[in-house]
């Protein structure tokens, strides 16, 4: 794990996955360190944990979902200004066509969808970008704090 | 994820613990669907699951929807505190 900036009030940490479901599990492992480290309040913490695992797991799902095989590594980026929390997702998997990304009714639930509106309930801000070479997709979560 | 499985009459208990994830909804589907086939009534236990996210509740919706199919049910006993924390969120999504 890397810490970008020794500043408390300004804050990052960034760690890399091989792009499995095994490896949700780890990041889970690393956001709830970063969380603690960071002072998070522990209310939120899990709740947190939740919305990275299943931007993760999204990254997993779809955007490698012809390529389960992968030795692709994709990142997660934890930063706080104190005010604010940014987590950041950077894959080379296949691009996000933000207007499909979007949840399913309940009776065709699966994890992309219900996980989408789990992100949406916990954050504040999703935005998807292009990711700067050599990433494809960089998907960016605010939280207030 | 280790789990247990107690029969009484007709139901199925099934107790999981741990973490309930993508990597490992398929080994719960493993454990709860042929329970369900069989006929039985199945009851899930999640007093120690100390993280579900979606791919847990998506296990749950399909197990509830192939007991209904089968003419039987699916509940949930116990449930932890996250677990009932995402199930509530979940919920709203009903």
């Amino acid at each position: 794990m890397n810490t970008e900036v020794a500043d408390p009030t300004n804050l990052s940490e960034k760690k890399d996955f091989l792009v499995r479901s095994s490896s949700l599990k780890d990041v889970r492992s690393f956001s709830r360190e970063v969380f603690e480290k960071f002072k998070i309040d522990e209310d939120l913490r899990e709740e947190l944990v939740l919305a990275i695992a299943e931007a993760a797991q999204n990254i997993v799902k779809h955007a490698y979902k012809d390529y389960p095989d992968t030795q692709d590594r994709m990142a997660v980026r934890i930063s706080c200004t104190g005010k604010e929390l940014e987590i950041a997702f950077f894959d080379k998997g296949k691009p996000v066509e933000e207007s499909k990304v979007k949840h399913r009714a309940i009776d065709d639930v699966k994890p992309g969808g219900l996980g989408t509106f789990f992100i949406q309930e916990i954050m504040d801000s999703i935005k998807f970008k292009e990711g700067d070479k050599p990433w494809i997709n960089n998907l960016v979560l605010t939280k207030k704090l | 994820m280790k789990f247990k499985v107690t029969d009484s009459e007709n139901i199925s208990t099934v107790f999981l613990n741990g973490e309930i994830d993508m990597d490992i909804a398929d080994d719960v589907r493993e454990v709860i669907f042929p329970l369900i086939d069989s006929g039985k009534e199945v009851h899930l236990n999640l007093k120690d699951v100390q993280y579900m996210d979606s791919s847990g509740i998506s296990v749950i919706v399909e197990s509830s929807k192939r007991a209904k199919d089968k003419n039987t049910k699916v509940e949930l006993k116990e449930v932890s505190q996250p677990v009932e924390k995402v199930l509530a969120m979940a919920r709203k999504f009903l």
